[in-house]
């Protein structure tokens, strides 16, 4: 565990490298990140100049909202989906094999070795608005809610990942999987509301098939304060389940990529 | 009788292809019923290489040595056979088999491209467990021998071929594996990066002990490398022995040379044996083997003061195993 | 030039059939988006009791529905791989050819549009009945919207282009195109109907080149405007369609000149 640890820090330390090399293009997504960021926080408030509340959501709760968002879809892109694409790449060009023959635990180097420090940026800013979003609400934080966050937080993350790590796995068996990244992007960009706003096709498929609704909208609950204990409970559930059946099919796809059933 | 390093009894790998089906109706038909073909790619091969050796490993396009390799190497599951690798049965991807053995294929790169050679190779570093002064000292040896000390610090994007497989080869090495098996390390570089390469592989060999099995297409590599080699095609091992023997058996012919100062009229010489090739007044006659002394004492002995120059000797390597592929008759 | 075009749109149609399945993928973007926006009002409308400055949740529901529609006829995706053109220098062998390389780019829009229009259609109805969509526009609101609609794609085609020819003095276009991009997402009518923007927000909107791109036609076909609101808003696009033609032609030529001065 402590190895494993080290070598993360490792990646990431290789990652700072190469992005500090091209600072130029740093600020340039700083600055676009900003403009993204500050455009969304825009639309929300002239979505509240009509109205005190949305569907129950106070401004200051939206705004948490719209900030865990940013910290969550930040986090993804920083970590996952640079890992995830790359994987694809491996193995249409056949140099999966390299990361195959690591005396290492295989899912851990495919799935962590790449990352997007640039993506800090979303991360940060997005803090920001939830910060300031948590400052207007007034009410101080309780520990538990901030223990709650943590946890749906994280529990968020767990679900994206074991997505994102299924749809990786899909790649040994079919060549355009990239496509079902598209999917997936462009879902994301619905998880700035809460999904209980949504008509029930949406709702149902941000909070199953493509849990970045909850993922967003959950830890954002929590914060606010308007988190249910069991939607938390059934969201951890719903994380270990997701976990067990992706770290079992991407060992399954693997087994079939070695061809150990032929 | 005592362990060889490796050990591959009745090796079988045999992939299942789905088959093509032509026609809207037949691919229809495929979709509710595939239909599968077995393609053996390895048919029950069996070979032993002692700790040290250099093994070169021949057979054409599809012939099953990059298959072979890739079980040695833990990444295919075999269909039937055993394998042991530094006594370990390498598709269980045991990590105390894995720290043991290297894998370099010449037309894939594991680098990153973006970063420099010498990040990725903290990486691995950590990877494999390297402690720091053991990993100072590869790296010095291999900076050494591949004068990578220009190369170590630029993207990897930015090197030549050459230089980027130089580096390729120290990232693959950086863990001083045991065993290590190349596939085509040298395919698509020039002639001196060649030699280069092949200088390299040999002094590893000599200064570790490494035990290594190739395959190229160059025969160069395989003359300049190994004494012995391995014949394989379609899945079956044809020949294993020494390299100057594989001639002998397999090409039951010598080649006799000859220049004559007036030239050649009206083909006299093919009257000696078969014509191999004519040019720049020079003949060149196949014969038999065992009638090969025979023949070039008639030819002295004939033609006398119009001999301009005479050679006798084996054909090249590359023109036999081309001949036995091609015929695919088993010797 | 009919030749020309008739070549164009076949050689498009080609290559646009291989890569069909992503190209219907990318469809989602621009169904989703708007369902977002559209279901964030109607919660609004239902939290003031039923109408948000004259809109009902039924009005929402068809301004969406067309707002789907126009964003869709309208946009034009070329532009953005202008960038990687230039920088990889196959720019070059298209200036060598007898014709401005903007009819391809036309071609190549025309035959995307016709190519998942058959598949926007049903999906922007099916929002429509979803969301109770009432249609109450008059036949000569729809005649006008045709033109509006046509100045619409005329001007976010050159608009494009203008924030592509970045790419002549840059190499971080992205900035420039995520400024244009954020731009039009606030003030193009899809975060809100134009009419229910915030002053100044509002003012500013019909000074800047997106409301004519998708508000103005949006906001024509969905009816209740006026015939002079109509027409003023006409006059307005066509004004914009003058100004993006000069100033395309005018960063163009100083764009090709910066292009063949570094040469590539």
């Amino acid at each position: 565990m402590r190895r494993y640890l080290r070598l993360f820090m490792l990646f990431i330390g290789v990652e700072a490298q190469y992005e500090l090399q091209y600072r130029a293009n740093l600020v340039a997504n700083v600055l676009q990140q900003a403009m993204v960021i500050v455009t969304s926080v825009a639309a929300v408030l002239i979505l509240f100049s009509y109205t005190d509340s949305l569907n129950g959501w106070s401004i200051a709760q939206m705004l948490v909202l719209l900030g865990v968002y940013y910290v969550v879809q930040g986090m993804i892109d920083l970590i996952f989906r640079p890992s995830v694409e790359r994987l694809m790449e491996q193995v249409r060009l056949g140099t999966l094999d390299y990361a195959l023959l690591k005396p290492i635990n295989s899912q851990f180097i495919v799935t962590l070795r790449h990352m997007r420090l640039i993506q800090l940026a979303n991360v940060a800013l997005g803090l920001v608005i939830a910060v300031a979003g948590v400052v207007r609400l007034g009410e101080g934080l309780g520990a538990l809610d901030v223990l709650a966050f943590i946890v749906a937080l994280a529990t968020g993350f767990v679900l994206v990942y074991c997505l994102l790590l299924v749809i990786a796995t899909l790649s040994f068996w079919f060549v355009r999987v990239e496509n079902l990244l598209v999917i997936y992007g462009a879902f994301v960009d619905a998880a700035r509301f809460p999904v209980d706003i949504y008509p029930g096709w949406l709702r149902v498929t941000l909070s199953s098939v493509i849990p970045i609704g909850l993922a967003v909208t959950i830890p954002a609950q929590a914060i606010a304060g308007r988190l249910a204990p069991e939607s938390l409970a059934l969201m951890l559930a719903a994380a270990v389940a997701a976990w067990l059946f992706s770290g079992w099919f991407w060992r399954r796809g693997l087994r079939s990529y070695t061809g150990a059933s032929a | 009788m005592t362990r060889a390093i490796i050990e591959v009894d009745g090796l079988t790998k045999t992939f299942r292809v789905a088959e093509r089906s032509e026609g809207v109706g037949a691919s229809m038909r495929a979709l509710v019923r595939r239909r599968y073909k077995d393609v053996p790619a390895v048919a029950g091969i069996s070979f032993r290489i002692e700790a040290g050796e250099i093994v070169g490993f021949l057979g054409p396009n599809g012939a099953g040595k990059t298959t072979t390799l890739k079980a040695l190497s833990g990444l295919l599951h075999p269909s039937g056979g055993t394998a042991r690798v530094l006594g370990h049965v390498p598709w269980k991807r045991e990590n105390a088999y894995l720290r043991q053995m290297t894998l370099l294929m010449g037309n894939r790169s594991q680098l990153v491209w973006d970063i420099p050679a010498a990040d990725s190779f903290r990486v691995l570093q950590e990877i494999y467990g390297i402690p720091e002064a053991a990993y100072q000292r590869t790296l010095g040896e291999l900076t050494e021998l591949l004068d990578l000390a220009p190369l170590l610090h630029k993207p990897v994007r930015g090197l030549s071929l050459g230089e980027r497989m130089k580096v390729e080869f120290a990232a693959g090495l950086l863990h001083l594996p045991r065993v290590a098996f190349l596939d085509e390390p040298t395919i698509g570089l020039d002639v001196s990066m060649q030699g280069r390469i092949r200088q390299f592989v040999a002094e590893l060999n000599q200064r570790h002990g490494v035990t290594i099995l190739l395959t190229s297409h160059y025969m160069a590599d395989v003359v300049a490398l190994c004494k012995r080699v391995l014949v394989i095609h379609r899945g079956k091992l044809l020949y294993d022995g020494g390299l100057s023997a594989l001639a002998a058996r397999l090409a039951p012919y010598k080649l006799i040379g000859v220049t004559l100062r007036d030239g050649e009229t009206d083909g006299e010489l093919s009257r000696y044996g078969e014509i191999d090739k004519r040019g720049e007044g020079r003949v060149t006659l196949r014969v038999p083997r065992d009638q090969a002394a025979v023949t070039t004492a008639r030819v002295v002995h004939d033609l006398g003061d119009r001999l301009a120059d005479l050679s006798l000797g084996d054909p090249p390597i590359e023109d036999v195993i081309d001949k036995v592929f091609t015929t695919e008759s088993v010797a | 030039m009919i030749g020309i075009y008739r070549a164009l749109l076949l050689a498009s149609f080609q290559s646009a059939s291989q890569y069909r399945v992503t190209m219907f993928l990318y469809l989602l973007f621009s169904i989703i988006r708007p369902v977002i926006f559209l279901a964030a009002w109607t919660a609004v409308a239902a939290a003031r009791g039923g109408t948000v400055g004259g809109f009902s949740a039924a009005d929402f529901a068809m301004y969406y529905a067309i707002v789907t529609l126009v964003a869709h006829l309208v946009t034009s995706w070329n532009a953005y791989e202008f960038e990687f053109e230039v920088q990889h220098g196959r720019l070059s062998p298209k200036l060598l050819r007898p014709m401005h390389p903007l009819h391809q780019w036309i071609a190549e829009n025309l035959v995307w549009k016709a190519f998942t229009l058959p598949v926007m259609l049903p999906v922007i109805v099916a929002i429509a009945v979803t969301f109770n969509a009432r249609f109450t526009a008059e036949p000569w609101q729809v005649m006008l919207f045709v033109p509006s609609l046509l100045l619409g794609a005329a001007i976010q085609f050159l608009w494009n282009w203008i924030v592509a020819t970045a790419a002549f003095w840059t190499t971080r276009v992205n900035a420039v195109t995520t400024l244009s991009d954020r731009l039009g997402f606030m003030f193009a009518g899809l975060v809100a109907p134009l009419a229910l923007l915030p002053e100044p927000l509002h003012t500013i909107a019909y000074a800047l080149p997106f409301a004519s791109m998708i508000g103005i036609p949006a906001e024509i076909l969905r009816g209740g405007l006026t015939p002079s609101d109509v027409l003023a808003r006409l006059a307005l696009q066509g004004v914009w369609l003058v100004l993006c033609f000069a100033g395309y032609q005018a960063v163009w030529r100083l764009g090709l000149r910066q292009y063949s001065a570094v040469g590539a």
